[in-house]
């Protein structure tokens, strides 16, 4: 319970850190910030876990494992067109639950989906994807998270 | 039972929220004037009721009551102060109080992200859970007697 709480602190508190006035609309270092922290997460994850078998496979570990360590539940949708794209669909993005609805808080929405953008990127390019990951906020506080696999 | 209104002041006396529900007589000065008023009021029952016990008070001021309505009274260890007003018939308030701090002001003012410490709540989620709460409980809109 405390441990989760200090996490969202620390995430609001670094996101109003790094994300004010003078830096503008400038979200990369969030998002590196998760992307490093993904990376490193994944190490210690996935070590009583035999190989993925393919990405479909490794998407639903993202899903389901990894999100229930971070978030303490479950993505409620995962969709795919077989070519490369996803779709995580979080009904209730933790980081979005305690504010409130409305269109002028919305647009704070994209600084608290940053964070957690990266996370997938990086925890997913240590299993071997490397990918670009949006999120897309409609209404509070469901989120979606577009991952596009960069094929090379 | 009914419950009239609430304000919620910080611990330096700032008006942080203030939720009216079936009030049914205006001070008629203005909302800002009138928090001046009712926290002036309750520093000064404090003290003086910290000053005048007989005995040393774990607690201190828990609320008052009129022939008409009762006004209840809750204080934080960080100093934050809920107060309630319902009519004369209400029990358990403090309780009450308790849970709404610990349930809706802490979940949902506390955590928001864009809520300032020691500034006003402007959250529409909060006005919505604390209506929520407050309408579900037994203290709301029920005539027990």
């Amino acid at each position: 319970m405390s441990e989760d709480q200090i996490f969202e602190y620390f995430h609001s508190e670094i996101v109003n850190y790094l994300y004010n006035e003078k830096t503008g609309n400038d979200l990369s270092a969030l998002e590196y910030i998760g992307y490093a922290s993904g990376y490193r997460l994944i190490e210690r994850l996935t070590r009583e876990w035999p190989r993925f078998k393919d990405e479909l496979d490794t998407m639903k570990f993202i899903c389901t494992d990894f999100w229930s360590v971070i978030y303490k539940k479950h993505i409620d949708n995962l969709r795919t067109n077989h070519q490369g794209v996803y779709v995580l669909q979080d009904n209730a993005f933790p980081f979005l639950t305690k504010i409130s609805d409305g269109s002028e808080k919305l647009e704070h929405a994209p600084k608290y989906v940053a964070f957690t953008c990266g996370l997938i990127r990086g925890s997913l390019a240590n299993l071997g994807i490397n990918s670009t990951v949006t999120a897309e906020v409609q209404t509070m506080p469901s989120c979606k998270f577009h991952i596009q696999v960069n094929r090379t | 039972m009914t419950i009239y209104n609430m304000y919620v002041f910080d611990k330096y006396g700032t008006l942080l929220y203030y939720g009216e529900w079936n009030r049914l007589r205006k001070s008629g000065i203005t909302e800002q004037e009138e928090a001046k008023l009712m926290y002036g009021m309750l520093y000064s029952i404090k003290s003086f009721v910290c000053k005048i016990s007989p005995i040393d008070t774990k607690e201190g001021f828990l609320y008052y009551k009129t022939n008409k309505y009762a006004l209840h009274y809750l204080e934080t260890p960080s100093g934050l102060r809920f107060v309630l007003n319902t009519d004369i018939g209400a029990t358990n308030v403090k309780e009450f109080l308790q849970q709404i701090y610990a349930k809706i002001w802490v979940e949902y003012v506390v955590k928001d992200p864009l809520w300032t410490p020691g500034s006003p709540v402007s959250s529409d989620l909060f006005k919505l859970k604390l209506d929520d709460f407050i309408k579900q409980s037994s203290l709301y809109g029920i005539r027990t007697i």
